[in-house]
């Protein structure tokens, strides 16, 4: 049996190596979504290029846009001299957000009285927008306060008050490489060889070549192993390459047992393949497989909290997302190499795992042996 | 010419049908990308889940719990007993936050002393411990404000200050689906009609059909435009089923001009396809065809400002993102529907998109006759 599998495997490789361009592509991928989500996966928007119309001239006027200037939220770049200037710097996308200053700002502030600003905000980016939003009141806010202060002559932050002192675990500095890169990890032991599976066996068929390796002596799950174990091999070579650039590159630390994480990957690529075969005994030609996989892939994506936190979801697709192997597996590589925490509390996720592995694998299997 | 042209159109409709499951693929994929977009990606996080740890237990601390929980921001629905219990909680990630108010709290604010809470947040996530990191301190202040104000005896809303009225334009609510909607419509266009070319002209190449084809009469530019209007008329067809959807589910309001936004897609198309093509003149299979395109494909959602904004890339990666043309269809989408704005506003966008189109469809059409020969 195993001299039979391992000749399936041996002619499989012989399938990738002849493609050295496909090969290339397979190594390469995984170091491109790399760098692409550890650069550029970040909402995290400073220096927003900013619109003043200041028509009070004051020099209220200019210590508050100097406030904004300096909270480093707001480049102003721009100074205009009417309203419809400022709005078409916006609308061409020039200038993200505007601050107006009408006239009588500073006679209000001088006078006691509230003072009004306008501070217009591009909404077609809501994350950018979000964040402009709540800067905006802040810098004015800060404005305010020390107004008080040289008002009343007291000093605000020697009041008593509550003083909280946040502390970020995890993640101290906040860096979204650091959360893309186990991320990454999870998607390509489940995507990547998902797809390979999928597309070799699927081509077998198209090609007409499964019907000659059928009427051989292999056994349909000799086929099945000796298809899949170079599948599996690269799959483990991406996944030890991302986690190897991502530590020397990029800084990740890996806080967990690196061998908890490889244990529980195998476990996930069980999964990946036990899925890759089912998609394979539906579809018969490659540009199906193609297809298929990208119908699958996309819930996988966006209902896993890959991108997106799943608390910010609606509750329907909150519970759907339980049906989803990579939301476990993606708090297993969050968890073992962000938090460092092992089994004792990781194991309801990988349990989950073993479940999706030992029903896909049997469905798989039992699907793909009534097709021969 | 007429005549064989329309052959060829004819023979790919075939193909296309004779494949009912690529077929509703073709059709379901924008609608499902829309759905699983439109709801799932959200970037304004609130009600995030808070574990507290009071050990004080002091009237102060529960007024301090209760303005954190007034805030929207946190979601606070469980008391830890220790710390032990609070950590293993977050570890599990079953909590994003912790607040823990130590011993002392209420009799230190009693005294007029400052009174030190300590605020834990898990950092996975920089999006949302950010926000958390922010409002948990928000929070704070002007519970201080307040308890400063108490004490003084003065109203905080009577004190003068400068008084912020944000408007937010082209997207009051800021839904994240009115900004996802014109991106997807871009995204679509490109992804659906470079995939599908390269992969159809590569299918033919792959089972030696293309040669049957070149022995015909057929010329290689009939042969290349019946092979591509099918699929532009799909592309056009998941466009109008993706504005449709957005307009009457998601209610997304298109401000502009439907017509300009068609033309300028079709400019588009020539980049799209040109690319399909190119990746066909260079794939042997259909492998090699699929795993070009998504090349393509993965610079181009990453560095469009499609999902993350491009001001927050590095410098270098901004400068890359000049070179992805569907940066400038984003662009335009979303100036059309979200802003309203014409032409006289996108005229760069648009002549960048025609200098891509150009390019790319001479560099395609070049090597495709090269091959052919």
């Amino acid at each position: 049996m195993i001299r039979r599998t391992l000749a399936i495997t041996r002619k499989e490789i012989i399938h990738i190596i002849r493609d050295p361009r496909s090969l290339s592509i397979m190594f390469l991928m995984p170091v491109i979504q790399l760098i692409l989500l550890g650069y550029t996966a970040t909402t995290d928007v400073e220096h927003l290029s900013t619109a003043v119309l200041d028509q009070d001239r004051s020099t209220q006027s200019r210590e508050l846009v100097d406030a904004y200037r300096a909270s480093s939220y707001f480049d102003i770049l721009y100074y205009v001299s009417s309203e419809e200037e400022l709005g078409q710097l916006i609308d061409q996308g020039d200038a993200k957000a505007g601050i107006i200053i009408p006239t009588g700002y500073g006679r209000d502030l001088t006078g006691d009285n509230e003072a009004s600003i306008a501070f217009v905000i591009d909404g077609s980016l809501p994350s950018v927008a979000s964040t402009a939003f709540s800067a905006a009141h802040t810098v004015a806010q800060a404005q305010s306060t020390a107004l008080i202060e040289r008002l009343y002559n007291v000093d605000v932050e020697a009041q008593a008050g509550v003083d909280v002192r946040p502390r970020v675990w995890y993640n101290p500095d906040m860096k979204s490489a650091n959360f893309m890169i186990p991320g990454l990890i999870a998607m390509i032991l489940q995507v990547q060889s998902t797809l390979l599976t999928t597309l070799s066996i699927a081509r077998e068929k198209e090609e007409g070549t499964i019907e000659q390796l059928i009427v051989t002596p292999l056994r349909s799950l000799e086929l099945i192993l000796g298809k899949v174990i170079p599948y599996v091999a690269v799959s483990l070579f991406n996944l030890m390459e991302v986690l190897i650039i991502g530590v020397l590159w990029f800084g990740v630390p890996i806080h967990g047992s690196v061998l908890l994480l490889l244990a529980l990957g195998v476990l996930a690529l069980l999964v990946s393949l036990g899925i890759g075969l089912l998609g394979s005994t539906v579809a018969q030609t490659q540009q199906e497989a193609i297809f298929l996989m990208f119908f699958l892939m996309l819930p996988f994506i966006f209902l896993s909290g890959f991108f997106f936190p799943l608390e910010a979801t609606p509750k329907v697709l909150q519970w759907i997302s339980y049906l989803i192997p990579l939301r476990y597996l993606l708090v297993i590589t969050r968890g073992i190499i962000l938090k460092g925490v092992g089994l004792t509390i990781l194991w309801e996720q990988a349990l989950a795992l073993l479940g999706f592995a030992v029903a896909m694998l049997a469905l798989a299997t039992s699907r793909f042996r009534k097709q021969l | 010419m007429t005549g064989r042209f329309f052959y060829v159109i004819y023979k790919e409709f075939i193909h296309i049908l004779r494949d009912p499951r690529t077929l509703a693929v073709m059709f379901l994929m924008p609608i499902m990308q829309l759905v699983l977009l439109g709801y799932a990606m959200t970037t304004d996080v609130d009600h995030i889940p808070t574990i507290v740890l009071d050990q004080d237990l002091t009237s102060q601390s529960r007024a301090l719990i209760k303005a954190y929980q007034a805030s929207n921001y946190f979601d606070i629905n469980r008391y830890a007993p220790a710390e032990e219990e609070l950590r293993r909680l977050i570890d599990k990630g079953e909590y994003r936050a912790g607040l823990i108010i130590p011993s002392g709290y209420g009799s230190n604010l009693e005294a007029q002393q400052n009174a030190q809470v300590s605020f834990v947040i898990d950092g996975s996530d920089p999006t949302v411990a950010r926000t958390a990191f922010a409002a948990a301190q928000t929070v704070a202040q002007s519970h201080s404000l307040e308890l400063a104000g108490q004490r003084i005896g003065l109203s905080l809303e009577t004190l003068p200050g400068v008084q912020v009225h944000t408007r937010i334009w082209y997207n009051p609510e800021m839904k994240s689906v009115n900004f996802m909607i014109p991106g997807l419509l871009a995204l679509i266009l490109q992804f659906m009609t470079t995939l599908f070319t390269s992969l159809a002209i590569v299918r033919e190449r792959e089972q030696g059909t293309i040669e049957q084809l070149m022995v015909t009469p057929i010329t290689p530019p009939e042969l290349i435009l019946g092979k591509i209007v099918p699929y532009v008329a799909i592309a056009f067809f998941d466009l109008a089923e993706v504005l449709i959807v957005g307009v009457f589910w998601f209610g997304v309001p298109i401000h502009g001009s439907v017509t300009l936004l068609l033309a300028i897609s079709t400019l588009f198309l020539l980049t799209t396809l040109g690319l399909g093509i190119l990746i066909s003149t260079i794939a042997r299979t259909q492998q090699e065809a699929m795993y070009l395109s998504f090349f393509t494909l993965l610079p181009s959602i990453f560095l469009s400002g499609f999902l993350f904004p491009v001001e927050a890339m590095p410098t270098a990666l901004q400068a890359v993102s000049y070179l992805i043309p569907l940066r400038y269809m984003s662009t335009v989408a979303s100036g059309i529907i979200l802003k309203g704005v014409g032409l006289r506003v996108l005229a760069r966008e648009v002549m960048a998109i025609a200098a891509f189109g150009i390019v790319i469809v001479a560099l395609a059409a070049r090597r495709f006759r090269k091959r052919l020969e």
